[in-house]
Order: structure tokens, then sequence, then C-alpha cells
């Protein structure tokens, strides 16, 4: 392909899909991480963030840094704690008078999170805008465990979507205990469109969407902006 | 005699085998061909410890090692007074039990200088039984610190390479460097209101100390096992990003690993 034709682009890239931020229009849109992967000489990638930010690109921030500046670029509030759910892992970061005064970040063990809830829903051929079918929460001690659970569950006679219910409340229950439980929480990710999942958490959840990394990094590679 | 020593002995006893020709090996640091093995102490166990004894198995098979100076007691964790008294009864390794009770500080200028968190390590452990080199001094003068190490050293120093050049070394490293390895004061003392990130081995017992010194002083906690690993690395560069004020020059914005 003709060099002219590359777009610069900003990437999130994560295991599943890729969120992409095209400098020229500002235009945005997600596609799946392996055509960027498989396809890197297409664009001209400025910054990356992300599990597959390895393609070639001239900066890259790693995940927690961007999801900061994400969240302190689309966040006025002077206090608040933001979630990200990704097909792999989840990560957080709270924030303090505007800084930020706490994070952590499991990428070791993503058992239970984007990914395998979207392989279950499409399994069980769950609609994820329908409302919790179950005030019952399993116990996700962790994600293999807590899936054993919820086909035992299933087993005994539960209908599928109560037991899947059941488990996605489990894992909104650890979400909320890693975060320190809040009042208020902020989530971001694919998850976000997850009905099922968003009212899972027994507090206020604000969703944010998908582009909240690509918010983070726009806000984090612009000098002017960073700190 | 080859003799390795593990933990800070006292700084005396390690002169006199010196002076009467005898040489010394650092049990704690990384042997050159020999790998850590895990059949010598549980799963759940500090890496550090497993090194350890994983190098006095390997030396004393290769006929490198005649024996142990171990440090027990107050100036070492529990860990090594547990295993000594194993390689004791079990096997035909001499180990000598030593405490290092020393509260006269000897002052800790590579804690406190601008030399990289690398070569501070370096510097730091190179010392237990072998002074500066003289040449050092001129880069030894305090720097005003930006950022703060507190821990052991670790097992892996890679985790060095995510800091700032001016990061003052606290916790048990800077007791190495003021030979008081059983000074728990200094052992607790961090600058207030420096951003210091406080650093623990997975399984030791001063987890405690790291853990609740970070709640207090509004640091970030990290636990490692083996190898850092691409979230901690990922959170140590995010807590000084945000709360380390440095020189463009200094700043490293480096990768996690995978």
């Amino acid at each position: 392909m003709p060099s002219q034709s590359k777009h610069t682009i900003l990437l999130d890239c994560g295991t599943s899909y890729a969120k992409v931020h095209y400098c020229g229009t500002g235009r945005r849109r997600i596609i799946p991480a392996r055509d960027i992967m498989r396809h890197p000489d297409r664009y001209r990638v400025a910054a990356a963030t992300g599990h597959n930010a390895g393609v070639r690109t001239q900066t890259r921030v790693n995940e927690l840094v961007a999801l900061a500046h994400g969240g302190l670029a689309l966040i006025p509030d002077k206090n608040f704690t933001l979630l990200d759910c990704g097909a792999r892992d989840v990560k957080f970061v709270k924030v303090r008078n505007r800084k930020v005064r706490g994070m952590d970040w499991n990428t070791e063990c993503g058992a239970f999170t984007g990914q395998v809830i979207e392989l279950l829903a499409r399994y069980f051929d769950m609609d994820t805008s329908s409302p919790s079918a179950s005030t019952g929460r399993l116990p996700v001690v962790c994600g293999v465990l807590g899936m054993t659970a919820m086909f035992d569950r299933i087993a005994q006679g539960a209908p599928h979507e109560v037991a899947f219910s059941e488990f996605l409340r489990g894992i909104a229950f650890n979400c909320q205990t890693l975060v320190g439980r809040p009042d208020v929480l902020y989530l971001s990710g694919g998850l976000c469109k997850n009905h099922t999942f968003v009212n899972s958490f027994s507090c206020e959840v604000r969703t944010l969407g998908r582009y909240v990394l690509l918010d983070g990094l726009l806000r984090a590679t612009d000098a002017s902006q960073i700190k | 005699m080859i003799i390795g020593i593990v933990g800070v002995p006292p700084w005396d006893m390690m002169q006199d085998y010196l002076r009467a020709g005898h040489s010394i090996i650092d049990l704690d640091e990384p042997v050159p061909d020999l790998p850590v093995q895990d059949v010598f102490l549980p799963n759940a166990y500090c890496s550090i410890l497993k090194r350890v004894v994983s190098n006095i198995f390997g030396l004393r098979e290769r006929g490198g090692l005649d024996l142990v100076l171990a440090t027990v007691g107050e100036c070492k964790c529990d860990g090594m007074r547990n295993i000594a008294r194993w390689l004791e009864n079990t096997t035909d390794i001499p180990v000598k039990q030593v405490r290092n009770g020393n509260m006269l500080g000897a002052g800790h200028p590579i804690c406190d200088s601008g030399l990289p968190l690398p070569e501070k390590f370096e510097r730091i452990v190179s010392s237990v039984y072998e002074p500066a080199p003289a040449s050092l001094g001129p880069r030894l003068a305090p720097v005003e610190p930006v950022c703060g190490f507190w821990g052991v050293p670790p097992y892996d120093f890679d985790i060095a390479s995510l800091f700032p050049d001016r990061t003052r070394v606290f916790g048990w490293t800077r007791c190495m460097e003021n030979r008081t390895p059983a000074d728990l004061d200094l052992e607790c003392f961090v600058q207030p209101g420096l951003p210091t990130v406080f650093f623990t081995q997975s399984f030791c017992q001063k987890a405690a100390l790291a853990f609740n010194l970070a709640k207090a002083h509004n640091g970030l906690f990290v636990e490692v096992d083996k190898r850092l690993t691409r979230s901690t690395a990922a959170k140590i560069q995010a807590f000084i990003e945000f709360n380390v004020q440095q020189e463009k020059t200094e700043c490293r914005r480096t990768r996690p690993r995978a």
C-alpha cells in the first residue's frame, strides 16, 4: 500500500478489539484487534496503549496511565473511582482532589472478565440488554470456580439466565471490593454495553463506554495538557 | 576457605575472615550458571531464600562452599533461622548462625545519592563486606529526592530501572548500607511527603511493614514474587508519572514488559 494512504492513528489495542482514533478527522471505530496486528503497515501509529500495543508505534503509554488520563479528561468530579473491565483484565484508578491516589491492575487472571462474559452470553444466547434475572450472587472466588458454581446451579435446575445473572453479580461484587466500595463507580470498557452486568452492581454505575483509554492517550500525548 | 554469607553478618567477623585469606560470596545474589530450584522449599516461600538455598546446594556440589555464615535473629527475617536449623540437622553443610545487633550507624550516602537506582542496589549489596571504593566519593553527594523506594534489595533488580535517579532508598536496604540490619526504627523511617513505593517480596514477613507504611504515607504498596510482572511495572510507572515531579531529562517512560 502506498505510504501516502497510511492513516495516522491513536490506538487502544486490546486483547479482542482495537479502538482506533483517526488523528486527521477525529473519527473513531472499533475493529477486531487481529486486523490491526495482521496489517500493521496500513497505519502510522502515533501512540498506542493496550495489551497488544506492541505494534509499530512512536509512543507507547501503559494502560493504567492511559486510563487515569482518560478519567481526568472525561470526569469533572474532584474525586472519583474509575474501573475498566477489559477482555482479559480489570484495572482501576482512584482520584482524589484531581490527583491519582490509587490504582491496581490484574493482568494475570482474566478468567472472569469481558472475553469470558461475552463468550458465555453468546453460548447461552442471552439478551444482555435485559435487567438482572436474579438478586442472588454466586461466589466467584476465581473465574473457573465461579463458572463451576454457575454450571452447578444450572444442573440443580436454575434457569440459565438466573445462573448467569448470579455469576455476573458475583463478578460485580468482586469488582466493588477491589475498588473499595465507592457510592458511585465510573465504568469503562466493552462491558458498559452489557446492561445485565452494569445492573449487577449495588452502587451507582456511570458508564463511559469504550473510548476512555483513547481519550487518555490524547491527553497523555498532548504535551500542553500533561500535568 | 570459601564462605557464603546470608544477610548482613557482623562486619568485624567478615573482615577477620578476609584478613585470614578466606574469600566471601554473597548467597543472596545470583550465582552464574546456578538456577534457582523450587525443590528445597515450599512453592509459597520467599524467592530470595529459595535462591539462597539453591546457591548453597549448588555451590556445595561444585566444591565451592566451605561454610555458611547464616545471619539469623532480629537483623534478618525469621526464615533463615528455620532454614539454618534444617541445614544443620539434615545436611553436611557447615552452618554458623550469627546475629548482628550493631546499632552504630556507618551512614547511608549511597541511599541518599543521585546514583541510578540499579547502581545504588549493586553498590549497597557489595558494601556488605567491603567498603565502597573511594573513587565513588564524588558521586555520593546527597541530592534532593523526588521519589522513594522502601524495602529489601529485590530478587529482581529490574524493578529499579523504573525509578528516576533521584530516588532515595529506605527500609532494610538503608539499614544494610548503614550496617545496622536490626535497626527497626531506621527501617521504618521514610521521608514525610515524599512519594514512595513500598516494595516487598511475596511471602516476606516484612510485607506487614510495607503494607501499613504505604497506607500511612499514601505510598504505593507492591509485592513481587520472582520476576517483575507487567502489571506491577505499570503500577509503578503510573505512580511515578502522576506523583513524582521530575525533570524532563530524568523521566523514563519505559514499557511494561509482558
